[in-house]
């Protein structure tokens, strides 16, 4: 089996609202989907659908993944009034291997003290975002991933994608900014 | 193990989430026999009353955000993602908070039983059953902080607090107990089990309840 999420004739609904139907689609190893449409169109709702947080009206959705999945969505699962350091130790990445290199490549590694509160809006997602550099995960989940990044720090994430792609994971992504790397696309 | 220690790191950096309470209890235990003038026998009889109440009110306190902060910054979102096991972590959560809050407010609860009873033997007995009450307290509110996490703590926890009134009877029961030298050790076996009940199906309740917040 090559297929990472099959999805067919996917429907939800807000009270008497209908979000979005009929969405059916198939996220292989190595292969990229980008979720697109207008603000309010349920691209984040799909994404919490595919992670398990929300269930669909009507539709099946499966995830072939033995593996946890690596979710980074709009809220950035860090604790405020914590460092940087601390809020590794919770995100348990403090002992990984490749912290350092990802740290340094953020420009974090002389930030460790500094508690999450005094940095920039831009800083604590990038300290979201080393959930994804420092992942585990065969399927990989992206609400908005570029909000609040830089130029430079947007290139190192496509690069880091294209990598994982060639590494046969599958990406789910939804973003206004574009991310140059192969995908193919789902309008909703 | 992880999870206790991660639930630790939190709760200790986050001064105010457990000195407050502690500080509350003491001030509540020290203000009130300053503000009603009445003897030495009639305190020590009124004494536990407010022992067992400043016990349920500052666990109140205490519990006020415990999923809160989780909810609001996406931390819940991701232990529900990533654990499959979301009742253990809330078990764990609520531990913690026992350990860190309901254990201090016991031992203090104890010396200042001993303070006003003069008796040492009373405060042996008290210890127990503050322990094992107050971690029901912690339970119990906590499903009551997760009934109402989008709509405000207070209304769950308020909502809850009924479901206490007949520990608060046990509670004045056990106090009898141990003055009449009765039934103590019955009492106490009593509480363990309604803790016994509590710490297994609370959590799983919340896990549910919480999961059900997020959709």
């Amino acid at each position: 089996m090559n297929a990472l999420v099959k999805a067919q004739n996917l429907s939800y609904k807000i009270n008497d609202k209908k979000l979005f139907q009929g969405i059916s689609f198939e996220l292989l190893k190595g292969k990229a989907l980008h979720i697109q449409g207008e603000n309010g169109s349920g691209k984040t709702t799909l994404l919490r659908m595919v992670c398990g947080l929300t269930k669909p009206t009507k539709g099946d959705l499966i995830t072939l993944t033995d593996k946890e999945v690596c979710f980074i969505g709009h809220k950035n699962a860090i604790k405020q009034y914590l460092n940087v350091e601390d809020n590794l130790v919770l995100m348990n990445l403090n002992n990984h291997h490749d912290l350092q290199k990802y740290l340094s490549v953020f420009d974090l590694d002389k930030s460790l003290d500094i508690n999450i509160a005094n940095l920039s809006f831009g800083q604590q997602k990038k300290i979201a975002l080393l959930r994804l550099f420092l992942n585990k995960s065969d399927l990989l989940i992206l609400d908005e991933p570029c909000v609040g990044l830089d130029t430079n720090s947007q290139e190192i994430l496509v690069d880091f994608l294209k990598k994982e792609l060639a590494n046969g994971k599958g990406i789910i992504y939804s973003s206004h900014i574009f991310l140059d790397f192969n995908s193919d696309s789902l309008g909703i | 193990m992880q999870v206790i220690k991660f639930e630790f790191l939190k709760l200790l950096k986050k001064s105010r989430g457990w000195l407050g309470p502690i500080l509350v209890f003491i001030l509540i235990m020290i203000a009130y026999p300053l503000t009603v003038e009445v003897s030495d026998v009639e305190l020590r009889q009124s004494f536990f009353s407010i022992l067992w109440i400043a016990a349920l009110l500052v666990i109140m306190l205490a519990t006020e955000d415990i999923f809160l902060e989780d909810f609001n910054d996406g931390t819940l979102e991701q232990y529900a993602i990533l654990q499959k096991n979301l009742s253990f972590i809330i078990g764990s959560k609520v531990f913690v908070y026992w350990l860190v809050i309901g254990v201090p407010i016991s031992i203090i609860g104890t010396i200042f039983c001993v303070g006003t009873t003069s008796q040492t033997a009373f405060g042996y007995q008290i210890l127990p059953v503050l322990l094992v009450s107050t971690y029901i307290f912690m339970n119990v509110f906590s499903f009551g902080n997760a009934l109402s996490l989008t709509k405000g703590s207070v209304l769950g926890t308020l909502v809850t607090l009924p479901l206490l009134l007949p520990l608060l009877i046990i509670l004045g029961k056990v106090v009898v107990a141990i003055n009449f030298d009765l039934n103590y050790s019955g009492f106490l076996l009593l509480l363990l089990g309604i803790l016994s009940i509590i710490i297994m199906i609370i959590p799983m309740i919340i896990s549910y309840i919480i999961r059900a917040h997020l959709e």
